[in-house]
């Protein structure tokens, strides 16, 4: 199979594409952050363009390795008929960025456009507080051959959105995706709102073509809509219904050109991409690929683990990066940046760690408390007594003593039950303060029970 | 006295505006019924205004240039709590939102907006009698058509109902009423005056433009709504000149050693007796010290199809809003026959199949008359001739459309251009005014209002 996709997202601005209204949309009652402008009454013109929606463009285009457009930019109207379009036309940019790659799929084309409003057909009601909004269409050529091959793609989409600081996210994705099996013709599936969305749309329209392909029956060109609730597709027009939206250039939009010097100041300020980033952590870090997007997953996870790997050795540093501080802000619920956790927090924590100053353990429980908290690792090692790492005779007496007070424990031990030994482990740690490094206490249980 | 003039009077409070608001809703009130210029007047409103600006005046305090003058507009332009129907039946419950910039301009001078005029249903036609609120009359010539498509703004001024009135004008909708009803019309560069709050006709040749009795009025209202307008694209970033200053004085000076250009190709389409005015006054000028130079444009032919090609397109975009969920009635559904053959042309002109056949062949040949027309205008300083090649028809009367497009053959060029150009009386042929055309290069409006002040001195 080929599958292309075409993804909205809204840009990050505080005001809308044409006007000065606000872009909260979302915490604002109905139809509060609307003008004449964005309702477009009877004899109202477009301001000029938003500047940081246009910065904000360039500046995805160019992380996706677009080549800008040296002609002029403009905007052309693209007419349908839809309650929540209050003008009767859309206003869409010509290509901002073109032949662009991520990962290995094809970018056709960037663009610019404006959100309409949000039409509730059940009340027949339309809120225009989004309609104006800007929004950034991306277009890829039919690149991914599997529904997890768009999976992936869209994931990584979005983490460069997220790193360009000038999109808004998964969250106000909206996406038509294309697909075509080997036998059939192409369909259109819109209505695509999540990655989850697309995935499951491309599964089932996938197991649908195929029988039909299977019975002889032909897979015309049509275009589907998808419904989230059933996760399935029906569909919407067939190819002759195509709508024609009598492109025009927009009279009231002059031509805009992209100079060389504001692409140049994108360039230099924009940070690397994250795909190129995971490669060169690989390559500079060797670390594995899993590994390394884990590290960049979040621009300013990756710039701390580029700070701490200047004080710690790298693989170790990664290792409980990736491993110890993602369980504790994913626990939490946080992104890295909101769990307030700075770079010099963990080169302490690391350096305690590796001068057996505290054990796993510790570590582990230190790290849990770091999230929102200005404490040091030392000092919360010392308000929770945590420092020290036992001696084996220490461990050995635990260990003896657990066995002793926990005799059916051992006996399910004896008898192959493996939660057992997780449970004498627990006793050891307990009497321990948690101070006795795991490995060590399971083989002296070991030895002691054989 | 001129319009400046009594601006001084109502300043040094030798006369009121509220006098001023008075003698002419009294003019209204006895005329307006045969003439059908007004649409719709607020004269509480329109006192309440002038008694405040007589007040201002008593007490020393600062106020505006437009002070105390009684100011008509178009029906197509928002002014916030009049109905802004466009002439349609489509907008006829709609009531303007918000305030046009041109208006909050006038108002930020102290003009006293009266009422809303009368014109051609959005604006698509040439004699106000498209209008869903039925023709407006001519007061220079009863029983003949205003013009159009700002009809109701020219026979104001020409019926003596305002001081000064607002049009727009896409392919000649001020200048053609103004020659019609013998009253001054002018429309800027493109780009001169701010088209926020203006209903669109064809975006990319609209202008907004003022009609005044003198020249003086017409300077005075253009230095009011002239410049730039942050929140409009395409208006432009242009230092404004002191029109009310330049005209007056050494008017009859002005003329000389000025390099007009006459078309011969303007001439040849328009009717005999038109030309023989028209020559009379360029003899008259030549008299007055102008250097006339002939000029050939050999696209003349290629003007009205451009014209109605782009408007047609362009108006099927604009009117997409009226799809009848928002403003009562969907548009197809209640206008008349003229706007919905142009919506219907531009429909089918911008289908994707067509692509490139019309709209963009259009564009094409807008660029190359843009080119011509700058070349024309290279040597002289100015183009005079006819403003419409024929009289105005008897209101009523049955014209095939392409008869009706007729009328803008010497009017469209200047929009397609965007080039400044007005029209003002030359004469009458039996009775019915004729008006002398004047265009100039971009951004050179105040030639043009030089010019047209020493041609009105001359006939004094």
């Amino acid at each position: 199979m080929k599958c292309g996709l075409e993804i909205h997202v809204q840009l990050e601005t505080d005001s809308k594409l044409f006007c000065d209204c606000r872009t909260n949309y979302q915490d604002t009652p109905a139809n509060n952050n609307v003008c004449h402008v964005c309702l477009n009454q009877p004899g109202a013109k477009p301001y000029p363009t938003n500047e940081k929606a246009l910065e904000g463009a360039l500046k995805i285009a160019l992380m996706l390795d677009c080549k800008i457009a040296k002609e002029i930019t403009y905007f052309m109207r693209k007419h349908y008929n839809y309650p929540d379009l209050s003008s009767g036309y859309q206003r869409t940019s010509i290509p901002i960025g073109y032949e662009g790659d991520l990962n290995g799929v094809r970018i056709r084309e960037v663009h610019m456009e404006e959100d309409p409003g949000q039409y509730k057909p059940d009340t027949g009601t339309v809120d225009f507080n989004r309609s104006g909004i800007p929004l950034i269409e991306i277009v890829t050529e039919p690149d991914m051959k599997s529904p997890e091959e768009a999976r992936k793609f869209l994931k990584e989409l979005i983490r460069v959105l997220e790193y360009s600081g000038n999109a808004r996210g998964e969250g106000t994705m909206r996406a038509d995706v294309n697909i075509s099996l080997e036998g059939g013709k192409r369909v259109e599936i819109k209505n695509v709102n999540s990655i989850k969305g697309a995935y499951k749309a491309l599964k089932f329209e996938m197991v649908r073509q195929k029988n039909l392909l299977k019975r002889g029956v032909e897979v015309t060109q049509e275009t589907r809509a998808f419904l989230e609730a059933q996760m399935i597709t029906v569909s919407m027009r067939l190819k002759e219904e195509a709508e024609d939206y009598r492109y025009i250039p927009d009279p009231d939009l002059p031509p805009m050109k992209s100079d060389d010097s504001q692409v140049q100041g994108i360039k230099e300020k924009m940070p690397e991409p994250p795909h190129i980033k995971t490669k060169r952590f690989m390559d500079e870090y060797h670390l594995a690929e899993e590994h390394a997007k884990v590290l960049t997953s979040e621009l300013e996870l990756a710039d701390t683990y580029e700070e701490v790997v200047k004080e710690i050795e790298a693989e170790f540093a990664a290792l409980w990066m990736r491993d110890e501080l993602k369980r504790v802000i994913y626990y939490n619920k946080m992104t890295f940046m909101e769990s307030e956790i700075t770079t010099s927090q963990i080169i302490e924590l690391l350096q305690m760690l590796k001068d057996k100053e505290i054990t796993t353990k510790a570590g582990q429980r230190i790290i849990e408390q770091l999230p929102q908290s200005s404490k040091s690792p030392r000092s919360i090692a010392e308000e929770m007594g945590l420092v020290g790492i036992v001696n084996e005779d220490e461990v050995l007496n635990a260990a003896k003593k657990a066995i002793e007070e926990n005799p059916t424990t051992v006996e399910d031990y004896h008898q192959g039950k493996k939660a057992a030994m997780n449970f004498l482990v627990g006793q050891v740690m307990k009497l321990t303060r948690g101070k006795a490094e795991p490995g060590n206490t399971v083989k002296i249980l070991r030895d002691l029970l054989s | 006295m001129n319009i400046l003039e009594k601006s001084e009077l109502i300043k040094n409070q030798e006369f009121t505006a509220r006098e001023n608001v008075e003698r002419f809703s009294e003019i209204i009130e006895k005329k307006n019924p045969q003439i059908n210029a007004f649409l719709e007047i607020n004269k509480e409103q329109a006192q309440k205004k002038a008694l405040e600006i007589d007040e201002r005046l008593k007490n020393g305090e600062e106020v505006g240039k437009l002070a105390g003058l009684v100011i008509g507009i178009k029906s197509n332009i928002n002014v916030e709590d009049f109905t802004i129907s466009a002439a349609s039946p489509t907008l006829e419950n709609y009531l303007g939102s918000y305030d046009a910039t041109v208006v909050k301009r006038i108002k930020a001078e102290d003009g006293i907006i009266i009422g809303m005029t009368n014109m051609d249903e959005f604006a698509a036609g040439s004699s106000t009698e498209s209008s869903y609120y039925g023709p407006t009359n001519n007061p220079a010539a009863p029983g003949l058509i205003p013009g159009g498509s700002s009809g109701g703004s020219a026979a104001a001024i020409a019926a003596g109902m305002c001081d000064l009135a607002l049009g727009s004008d896409t392919g000649g909708s001020i200048r053609n009423p103004a020659s019609h009803c013998g009253v001054i019309g002018f429309k800027p560069t493109y780009g001169a005056v701010s088209r926020q709050g203006l209903l669109d006709l064809a975006m990319s040749l609209d202008q907004i433009g003022p009609f005044a009795g003198d020249t003086s009025g017409i300077a005075l209202m253009l230095e009011s709504i002239a410049g730039l307008d942050p929140q409009e694209c395409t208006s432009m970033e242009w230092e404004v000149p002191p029109f009310s200053n330049l005209v007056g004085e050494n008017a009859k000076e002005t003329l000389k050693g000025m390099k007009l250009g006459i078309v011969k190709q303007f001439q040849e389409v328009t009717d005999r007796p038109i030309v023989k005015i028209i020559e009379k006054s360029i003899d008259q000028m030549q008299e007055m010290g102008a250097e006339v130079v002939e000029l050939s444009f050999d696209y003349i032919d290629l003007c009205l199809p451009t014209y109605y090609l782009i408007n047609y397109v362009e108006l099927f975009s604009a009117t997409r809003k009226y799809d009848g969920r928002k403003y009562g009635s969907k548009i197809e559904e209640v206008c008349g026959e003229e706007v919905l053959r142009r919506i219907h042309m531009g429909s089918y002109i911008s289908q994707k199949e067509f692509s490139g056949k019309y709209y963009k062949k259009a564009l094409q040949a807008r660029s190359l008359i843009r080119k011509e027309v700058t070349r024309l205008l290279k040597d002289v300083d100015l183009l005079v001739g006819p403003t419409v090649p024929k009289l105005p028809h008897k209101v009523g009367s049955t014209l095939e459309p392409l008869e009706m497009y007729a009328y803008d053959v010497l009017t469209v060029m200047a929009n397609l251009a965007g080039i400044p150009a007005g029209s003002l009386k030359a004469g009458e042929v039996k009775g019915v005014p004729v008006g002398l055309q004047m265009q100039g290069k971009p951004l050179e409006d105040a030639k043009i209002i030089q010019a047209m002040d020493a041609f009105e001195n001359l006939n004094k």
